[in-house]
């Protein structure tokens, strides 16, 4: 196995959870989200020899992940909420638990937000760190941390609210 | 009600997960790779032996006007001038090195990018219709001194009656579906970036 092959398998299983949830979150839409993961690792792939160090791999892949999703709007015309919540309850259609509802739920207020907040709350979410995500969305750490209280906030409301009805 | 502290903990908790193997990643990047060679090359060939047979008919026939041969020119110069215009979006699209800038560098390369594409579907289209239309009047010249005037006659409407119908019915609805989808993709680029501002 030649030693980029090894280097983007390491890569491929030590980010692609974390850059499928981005997706999923970004799409509300597991098939999508899938979509959208295989061609983040296609660009990796082929962008591998531009990795320069200067950022950790994790970073600079979720970089690519992130201009991915922008360009999604380029192919598939924005869905509105109402149908990205169609789509997100059919998928945990499946095992109806109570924690599954939950997690619906939640794919479902974050589909309420904009699209940089979908893709910076994700990163919270799985606890990337804040110079990490900064990095990601190109914005300074201090408009970063603005940007997340006020964001964590709004999705806490939209959760509750969609909760209670 | 739930706390953001809640709200995390029921994200980690969660159970989707990619449905996609590193193997399958693998396979697609072959696959993608085979398609894009596969159809350059068909599309080379296509134009390789448009272009040829333009020159051959050039050398080979012997055409009594001048204007024959511009015209000739004119039609292999619009191919090629097409052809590398596609070959050099879709390199410019593949080579992808933009992905690694920041979001607000991005979108404003896909903003550049689609109002680039619009003049070309567009404007440049207009150019390129003038070039093919002076490309079949000087054919015209040539073909007046050869055919019976009035199948001459008829051929000319014929052609003028297919340019008017494709600049006033087919170009007009095709700018305006390609210009509304475009403003759209704009629209929603220019609000992408004004939340990363």
């Amino acid at each position: 196995m030649s030693k980029q092959r090894q280097l983007f398998q390491q890569l491929f299983e030590d980010n692609s959870k974390k850059v499928y949830h981005l997706c999923y979150g970004y799409t509300g839409d597991s098939d999508s989200a899938n979509d959208l993961m295989q061609e983040t690792f296609i660009k990796v792939w082929q962008n591998l020899d531009k990795f320069r160090n200067e950022s950790q791999f994790s970073t600079w892949i979720y970089r690519i992940a992130v201009n991915t999703c922008l360009s999604y709007l380029r192919t598939v015309k924005r869905r509105t909420t109402d149908e990205l919540n169609d789509t997100i309850i059919e998928n945990y259609a499946e095992e109806p638990s109570e924690k599954q509802e939950q997690i619906a739920l939640l794919y479902k207020s974050i589909s309420q937000l904009d699209e940089n907040e979908r893709i910076i709350i994700t990163m919270v979410l799985d606890e990337i760190p804040y110079p990490e995500i900064a990095e990601v969305a190109g914005i300074s750490e201090g408009n970063l941390r603005v940007k997340i209280h006020r964001i964590k906030h709004k999705l806490t409301e939209i959760y509750n609210s969609n909760e209670r009805l | 009600m739930k706390g953001f502290d809640e709200i995390q903990q029921l994200w980690q908790g969660q159970k989707p997960e990619p449905n996609v193997s590193f193997d399958t990643i693998l396979k697609r990047l072959k696959s993608n790779r085979t398609a894009l060679m596969r159809k350059l090359f068909w599309q080379s060939i296509a134009v390789g032996i448009v272009v040829l047979t333009a020159l051959w008919i050039g050398l080979a026939v012997d055409f009594s006007t001048w204007t024959t041969y511009l015209a000739l020119a004119i039609m292999v110069g619009c191919i090629a001038y097409y052809f590398v215009n596609q070959l050099t979006d879709y390199k410019n699209i593949s080579r992808s090195s933009h992905l690694l800038s920041k979001p607000q560098d991005y979108i404003n390369y896909l903003r550049a990018f689609q109002q680039k594409r619009n003049r070309f579907n567009t404007r440049n289209y207009l150019i390129y219709e003038i070039c093919i239309a002076a490309a079949f009047a000087l054919y015209g010249i040539e073909m007046y001194f050869i055919l019976p005037l009035l199948t001459f006659v008829g051929i000319f409407l014929f052609v003028i009656f297919w340019f008017l119908i494709c600049h006033f019915v087919f170009m007009k609805q095709y700018i305006n579906s390609e210009n509304m989808r475009i403003e759209e993709m704009i629209d929603n680029l220019e609000r992408i970036k004004n939340q990363f501002e």
